[in-house]
């Protein structure tokens, strides 16, 4: 019965005589809104398999101000309301820095430079095989201070900000605990695990008696872009399929096409990581969890996290299954600031800071958290 | 008839999703360190969400396009079901294990191999002149190292000149 009657209504629309029939003229409207988003969803598939663009990412001006090796470091043109600087570090290797600035008016260094800031961003850059002895202790104690230098000499600013996304933030956190004699005014760690104990699904993958670090690094001598992907790919097995099933449902509307046309570029871009580098953060920070437990020594400099004193301003992100909120929030218990703060946003890992809800939720609470302290 | 033929189809469907999370059931339920999850609890209502929209896109007349999007919906929901199912399957201390297993496997298997492979094209290279990848890599390495030591040098030179500017003259 029930067949039938849906059948009988493909017959009547079909046949043109809809209102007569018993359809309302809403239903018949609706229907007609449905055949032409099919329509417009048949084009841009069209057009996405015969004339795929490139789109364009990183739009924000901005001009490179130093270059160490495969790192730079990149200041944003903005009207520099506030005096301090802030130093965007990112994650090292996983995938390239321009989801930061992925498209205009939907970027996370736009919406910060737009507010003021004298925003730099470093860029690790892509490591080859040349770059298989770099390790994060390099990373702490050669690259980011001379990253410092370079911002506040730039900028003439006897401070400077620093923000860390993802693994960004214990690399930086490490950075600034063990270097007091940098004038770091505020820190700010955005979905940044610190608590390695609490970390979730890479934590227990990780574990020292299911993964030998020692014979991957020792076999492979970096970690491929192919590897990486996959164990990201491995933490939500269903993430392409409702990608896809979100793109089918919205290829209709150009605006949401070229959006993911831009996610899909940088979500498909994955970045090795250079082997010692692997060894030690799997081993010292994943593993041994030293970073949280002040056991992590640094060019002969033991990390300690209580030395933070400056102001601490933590974002957790309520659906990071790669950075947890709970091993997030850890660090405010493990600093010695005296004003610290956590907010906890809605979205993941990465929607914190990039898209629509980023926009809404997160952009606004950084930008003012730092207004009155820069 | 026609009614008839759907209700076959519907439990069809539905047993074939039954079938499956039981599978599922047993194989996540083979962990004995961690309590076996219950993909039936995904399941049921993801399930009966779908019984639901096929119900309403067979019975509704006129049909609406708004069946499309509870049909979009009923899928999100499946989706969001397996990858809960997944997320807990893979969240045991088994998974890991089985993991850390076969990567091991796959890397001890591979590195005689990678090692034969690399030596072979080291010297077939060696044999035409022309420079392999580890002597470019070498040489990278060495351009590295030699900027390195450029930055050193201009520290260096940059506090004898903060040094000598503060001195009287």
């Amino acid at each position: 019965m029930g067949q039938e009657r849906f059948a009988d209504v493909v017959e009547r629309f079909t046949s043109g005589d809809g209102a007569a029939s018993g359809v309302s003229p809403e239903v018949v409207k609706q229907w007609q809104e449905e055949i032409d988003k099919q329509r417009r969803r048949l084009e841009n598939l069209h057009r996405l398999v015969t004339n795929p663009t490139e789109p364009k990412v990183g739009q924000t001006p901005r001009e490179e101000i130093y270059r160490k090796n495969k790192s730079r470091l990149y200041r944003y043109a903005s009207s520099r309301r506030y005096r301090t600087p802030l130093l965007f570090v990112p994650n090292l290797g996983i995938s390239r820095p321009y989801i930061f600035d992925l498209l205009p008016n939907g970027s996370f260094i736009e919406h910060m430079t737009r507010e003021g800031y004298d925003f730099y961003l470093l860029d690790w850059g892509v490591f080859g095989p040349e770059d298989n002895d770099l390790t994060v202790e390099d990373c702490v104690t050669r690259i980011l201070p001379r990253m410092a230098q370079k911002v506040l000499e730039s900028s003439g600013a006897s401070e400077l900000n620093v923000l860390g996304y993802c693994m960004g933030a214990p690399i930086s956190a490490s950075f600034v605990a063990t270097y007091p004699e940098v004038p770091v005014k505020n820190f700010i760690d955005m979905a940044g695990p610190i608590d390695f104990s609490k970390v979730g699904l890479f934590g227990l993958w990780l574990k020292k008696e299911y993964f030998n670090v020692d014979r991957f690094v020792d076999t492979l001598g970096s970690v491929p872009a192919d590897l990486v992907k996959a164990g990201f790919k491995l933490i939500k097995p269903t993430m392409d399929l409702s990608t896809n099933l979100n793109l089918w449902w919205n290829l209709w509307n150009d605006q949401y096409v070229e959006s993911f046309q831009a996610l899909n570029k940088w979500a498909n871009e994955y970045v090795a990581f250079p082997g010692e580098f692997f060894r030690q953060w799997v081993r010292d920070f994943y593993q041994e969890n030293k970073l949280y437990r002040g056991e992590l020594v640094m060019r002969g400099r033991r990390v300690r996290l209580q030395s933070i004193t400056c102001p601490v301003f933590v974002v957790g992100a309520k659906e990071d299954y790669i950075a947890p909120p709970e091993c997030v929030r850890a660090l405010l218990g493990a600093v010695a600031s005296r004003e610290k703060e956590y907010v906890e946003l809605p979205g993941g890992h990465i929607s914190l800071i990039a898209g629509r809800g980023a926009a809404r939720h997160c952009w606004p609470k950084v930008s003012g958290w730092l207004a009155s302290r820069s | 008839m026609a009614d008839t033929t759907a209700n076959q189809l519907f439990e069809f469907w539905k047993k074939q999703l039954e079938e499956g999370t039981q599978a599922w059931a047993r194989l996540v339920s083979q962990t004995p360190a961690a309590p076996p999850p219950d993909p039936f609890s995904f399941w049921r209502p993801v399930l009966d969400q779908g019984l639901q929209t096929w119900a309403t896109l067979f019975a509704q007349t006129p049909a609406s396009p708004d069946l499309l999007g509870q049909w979009k919906q009923f899928l999100d929901q499946w989706i969001e079901g397996w990858s809960k199912v997944l997320g807990q399957a893979m969240g045991t201390e088994q998974f890991a294990k089985l993991m850390g297993q076969s990567l091991d496997q796959m890397l001890v298997s591979q590195a005689p191999v990678k090692k034969a492979m690399d030596q072979g094209i080291e010297q077939a290279l060696q044999s035409l002149n022309v420079p392999s990848r580890s002597q470019v890599t070498a040489v990278a390495k060495q351009i590295v190292e030699l900027e390195d030591r450029l930055e050193r040098i201009e520290d260096a030179v940059g506090a004898v000149l903060r040094r000598l500017d503060k001195e009287p003259r």
